[in-house]
């Protein structure tokens, strides 16, 4: 599509600069309003806009061109501007004016075709001037001679027009009229118009976008007129005494910080690209721990970023602030720390219809999804400010999108998709998932239901999860391009890896292992953090089930209660299931069972909810640990390292070994027996026998635990395990990464990627 | 075209016309229509009348008509390069600059023996006229002030004429009235190997200006006005001041300094036609200097016959009060 986009522009006159880091940019259809006191370099910022003037430093381009490498000609063809400055002319009829911007198409002796003059009398009509058209142009009145010059530029059929204060000297009906002439040309004409005025009624009037310069020559507000125009702001900028403007405008009272956020984004700008998927589970997350790590092994500083993320899965950082896991996976890949603001909000579902919206890692409350729905256009301000801190650590952001982004039914107050997308003008990769079936339709399809300005910018497409023969496939893709317009980045084959996987609905939980030692995850309606048990995969003599069927548990040799979002209802569901009963009989055989978080909690006595934190009311828990729960308003959140105190039963030998992990839960456990024995430090678990719980998560994580943890499972069944092969984690992980860029790198055309983000790459992290 | 330009555009041919056979039966003899028939007819040269009239005044016409047509349209290109009506090769002083460099040649050429060919006066010319014109740009370009620009080139104009005169000054006796004489200007030096290089350099002249009249009518508005809809405005300058400079140098080089008509031709012209439009303003400034010089070459021999004032007495005479008329009328407008 064709925009103007201004990059570290910085305009001036004789190579000294009034206005630096200018990042703006103008499309098609779009009007764009500089606003500012006097005096504050609008009129340079459109003069080296439409190229009248040599920018002092920065780039301008227009539609993908240099603006300084295009011809006068190219440029006019482009471009129309109407600058300020009075137009003496002497004997010259209006049509003469407007035949001006005809010169661009005109021969070498500038004489005007038929076709010429159609488009003259065209021009004339649209601004209403057409019965003026022989008239003299120096005896029209200001407002009349304004409205042929602005034919004049339309003369010039241009794909975007700059205009310096075309309304000033006019009165307020050829204000209004102008004003709407202008509307109609950006939304009938598809015109690109980037324009100053001082009438802010009129900004607000007609601007998509509002850009304000304050009298320092910075740009410090950038957005809608709504998010711009409050009393506060506008006294500031004009250096009105505050109190005065009230009553002359019906502006808001309250500073948005949304527009002042997006300004310092604009300045400097990181480079974003984003990948969004045709469904959930298409890759979209490794493809975005792919690229970050090959970003960061090309040595650009790179940051992951989600703006939402759904899952029951979360991660606490050192500050004790909770985020998606997903990202954190992805922050490992890119080698940096994860933050919050790599995903600003995470929403953990507490029941079918509601969640738990976490902002910037605190707990905002609860809602129903219709709420949230409504609630969270407010949220792009703290997405933005998420995003504005990244970019002080990162030359190129990685977005991830979520699901979607063709929910037609949810594409209007959309953050996290092509709204997103919007917020920071990133280049959008679209994965579609083979393996699944039907990735043509997937992709083609998802297009389809984007309307133009998100389709422009899917910029490459990439199949996912691909086997076989890729000259079968090739055809497919041929054509794909050629319906789509759109090239396909890449063909990734099906990678097996064992990273984290983002949220429930991963396919793991529908996974069979037939490795000789089973530990059973019981799988509860709203299960959490259960990557807990993904350091499991790493043994082959391991295989993690999942359990929702009674008839599953015998043949495990442990189970394990995992944590819950919602305890009590999945305590319930225990009960309602059978499995409660199903738990007991298991344990009666002195075979081992561990609660983690929630999972613990179940195994106490009860649960009371007198607050009503998740929905109130008690519930009477397993029974094999003699604890209490009372849930409490107060999250608990916090890194945790310690040691096994005193493991009963068969884990006794644990006892000593070192544990990092994290806490994260809504509730107190008391123990109501003295006799019980601490499985963790602090109070955090205790055992009983067979029965440890415990709140600690990641507490298998370490190598030493993992291993002996194998061994006495292993020992209790009679077999015997090499565990020769386990790598630390970690390491295994990086190797993960590695491997998954060097597949990336190989069945993608990277050098498309870079162009696309508009770095150029030398291996040397230069952006 | 309007029918009002059709309309000027014919008077000013009858005006010729009229005034070249003028021009053919006036002078120290008067020939009658019928005898200047049977003349022009035959070629012949027999007699002293043939001669008068083929070899005097004929070519002295064509070299009214086409360097005051060039002296017209350096004009006019000079008003819309500087978006100044009372801007002329004459008051900016690139007459001067021409005059300048022609005294020095022609003084160099009695000095070592060279004889000077007329294509080497319009060389010369030329440059001159280039360099004055621009230190007046220079100028301009400092100070966008109309009147300043005027005075900036009547100075410069007032520094080449006093160069001159000190050249004269150190000049040998035999030369010094043939420079005074071309130095007041006047077309009293015409032949046949001058109007083989005028009508040439003219036309030309005329043919550029043609093809630069696309860009003038959108210069007009300003720079940043023609830039906007495409111009490359470095080029389309120098073109304009080359040849703008190459009309005025022409004139300089055979008939000296001639004032006034590059400023007051294209605004009578202007204000009969009531057009702005750049190629009838072209074609009109053209013929209307034509026209004019025609009309005071005939003023200027047949006023105080058989003395013959210079042009430039004359042009001052008519052009001098137009201009004045021009200016107040704008100050009345404004």
């Amino acid at each position: 599509m064709s925009e103007i986009i201004t990059r570290e522009l910085s305009v001036g006159y004789d190579n000294k600069s009034i206005i630096e880091m200018i990042n703006l940019e103008i499309k098609a259809g779009k009007i764009v309003v500089l606003i500012g006191p006097n005096g504050a370099g609008k009129s340079t910022i459109l003069k080296t806009v439409a190229g009248l003037l040599e920018p002092v430093a920065g780039k301008v381009f227009v539609a993908d061109k240099e603006l300084t490498k295009l011809s006068p000609n190219a440029r006019a063809q482009s471009i129309a501007s109407m600058m300020t400055g009075r137009f003496a002319t002497e004997y010259l009829t209006v049509a003469e004016v407007v035949a001006g911007g005809r010169y661009p198409y005109t021969g070498l002796m500038g004489k005007l075709s038929d076709e010429d003059r159609k488009i003259i009398d065209e021009a004339l009509e649209t601004v209403g001037a057409l019965e003026q058209r022989d008239k003299d142009f120096a005896r029209l009145s200001d407002g009349q001679k304004q409205r042929v010059l602005l034919a004049r530029a339309i003369a010039q059929k241009p794909d975007f027009m700059i205009l310096d204060e075309p309304t000033s000297f006019l009165d307020i009906g050829y204000k209004l009229s102008f004003i709407d002439t202008l509307r109609s040309l950006a939304k009938e004409n598809n015109i690109g118009i980037l324009m100053s005025l001082h009438e802010l009624e009129m900004a607000y009037r007609v601007a998509d976008m509002v850009v304000c310069i304050n009298k320092q020559g910075t740009i410090d507000r950038i957005g809608t007129a709504k998010e711009v125009f409050n009393n506060q702001y506008i006294e500031s900028l004009f250096d009105v005494k505050p109190g005065m403007l009230k009553g002359s405008y019906r502006f808001a009272d309250t500073n948005n910080p949304a527009a002042q956020i997006r300004a310092k984004l604009a300045n400097p700008k990181a480079h974003f690209i984003m990948v969004q998927g045709t469904m959930s589970s298409a890759g979209k997350s490794l493809v975005v721990a792919g690229l970050c790590r090959i970003f960061k092994q090309d040595g650009y500083r790179v940051a992951p970023f989600k703006s939402q993320n759904m899952a029951l899965n979360s991660f606490i950082t050192e500050d004790g602030l909770e985020m998606g896991r997903a990202q954190v996976m992805q922050a490992e890949a890119a080698g940096v720390k994860p933050s919050v603001y790599m995903n600003p909000i995470l929403l953990k579902p507490t029941s079918d219809s509601g969640s738990q919206i976490i902002v910037n890692g605190k707990v905002r409350g609860n809602m129903k999804a219709r709420d949230y729905f409504e609630y969270k256009t407010e949220l792009v301000p703290d997405i933005l400010a998420a995003v504005e801190e990244l970019q002080k650590q990162a030359d190129i952001i990685v977005i991830e999108g979520a699901g979607s982004p063709a929910e037609i039914n949810l594409k209007s107050n959309d953050i996290v998709n092509m709204g997103m997308a919007a917020m920071v003008d990133a280049p959008v990769l679209l994965v579609g998932d083979i393996d699944r079936g039907g990735v043509f339709a997937q992709l083609l399809g998802t297009i389809e239901l984007l309307d133009e300005e998100e389709r422009s910018r899917v910029k490459g497409l990439i199949v996912n999860k691909f086997r076989g023969d890729k000259t079968i496939l090739d055809p497919g893709i041929d054509m794909l391009e050629e319906r789509s317009g759109i090239p396909v980045a890449g063909v990734l084959p099906y990678m097996r890896l064992q990273l984290e996987d983002e949220d429930s609905l991963s396919e793991k939980f529908d996974r069979r292992s037939d490795a000789a030692i089973k530990v059973g995850v019981i799988r509860l309606p709203h299960i959490a953090n259960f990557t807990d048990f993904d350091v499991f995969e790493q043994l082959e003599e391991i295989g993690i089930h999942y359990i929702s069927h009674i008839k599953d548990i015998e043949s495990m040799d442990l189970v394990i209660i995992p944590g819950s979002k919602n305890t009590i209802a999945d305590m319930i569901w225990l009960k309602e299931s059978g499995l409660e009963s199903a738990i007991k009989k298991y344990s009666a055989q002195g075979r081992p069972v561990i609660g983690i978080c929630g999972g613990y909690q179940m195994l106490g006595e009860k649960i009371s909810d007198p607050l009503g934190v998740e929905n109130g009311g008690e519930v009477v828990g397993l029974g094999l640990l003699p604890v209490e729960t009372v849930l409490t308003g107060e999250k608990h959140r916090s890194q945790v390292s310690g040691r096994f105190v005193k493991p009963t039963g068969i884990l006794a030998q644990m006892a000593g070994l070192a544990y990092e992990g994290y806490e994260i839960h809504m509730g107190e456990t008391r123990c109501i027996d003295s006799a019980l024995e601490a499985f963790t430090d602090s109070g955090s678990g205790y055992c009983r026998a067979n029965v440890w719980g415990s709140y600690v998560h990641g507490l298998f994580d370490s190598e030493e635990v993992i291993k002996k943890l194998a061994r006495i499972l292993a020992q209790q069944k009679g077999i015997d395990i090499k565990l020769d092969h386990v790598m630390d984690y970690r390491s295994r992980k990086e190797q993960e990464y590695d491997e998954l860029a060097a597949t990336m790198r190989e069945y993608m055309d990277m050098d498309m990627i870079y162009d696309f983000i508009g770095v150029k790459n030398d291996k040397a992290g230069t952006v | 075209m309007k029918k009002r330009s059709t309309l000027v555009y014919l008077i000013l041919v009858i005006l010729i016309i009229i005034l070249l056979l003028a021009n053919l039966m006036t002078g120290s003899s008067d020939i009658s229509v019928s005898l200047l028939t049977d003349i022009v007819l035959s070629h012949s040269r027999q007699d002293a009348l043939g001669v008068i009239i083929w070899d005097i005044r004929i070519p002295r016409l064509i070299e009214a008509a086409f360097l005051g047509g060039a002296l017209a349209l350096s004009g006019y290109l000079l008003q819309s390069f500087f978006a100044n009506p009372i801007a002329g090769p004459y008051v900016l002083g690139i007459s001067s600059g021409a005059k300048l460099l022609v005294a020095i040649l022609m003084v160099f050429s009695y000095k070592f023996f060279f004889s000077m060919s007329s294509l080497m006066m319009v060389i010369a010319s030329f440059v001159g006229s280039c360099i004055a014109a621009l230190l007046v740009i220079i100028v301009a370009k400092k100070v966008r002030n109309m009147a300043v620009l005027i005075v900036c080139g009547v100075m410069i104009g007032y520094v080449c004429s006093a160069a001159t005169e000190l050249i004269v000054a150190f000049a040998d006796d035999s030369n010094i009235v043939n420079l005074h004489n071309w130095s007041m200007g006047s077309f009293g030096a015409a032949s046949w190997s001058n109007v083989k290089i005028i009508i040439p350099v003219v036309v030309i002249g005329m043919l550029a200006s043609f093809v630069l009249s696309k860009g003038i009518s959108v210069y007009m508005f300003g720079e940043a006005y023609a830039s906007s809809v495409g111009m490359n405005i470095k080029l389309f300058r120098l073109m304009l001041i080359l040849v703008s400079s190459l009309l005025s140098a022409i004139v300089t080089a055979f008939a000296g300094p001639i004032s006034f008509v590059g400023i007051a031709v294209p605004h009578l012209i202007r204000s009969v036609t009531k057009t702005s439009d750049v190629k009838t303003m072209i074609g009109a400034s053209f013929l209307g200097g034509a026209a004019a010089c025609l009309l005071c070459d005939l003023l200027a021999r047949c006023m105080f016959a058989p003395m013959e004032l210079s042009v430039s007495t004359i042009t001052a005479v008519f052009g001098a009060p137009i201009v004045i008329v021009m200016l107040l009328k704008r100050k009345r407008d404004q």
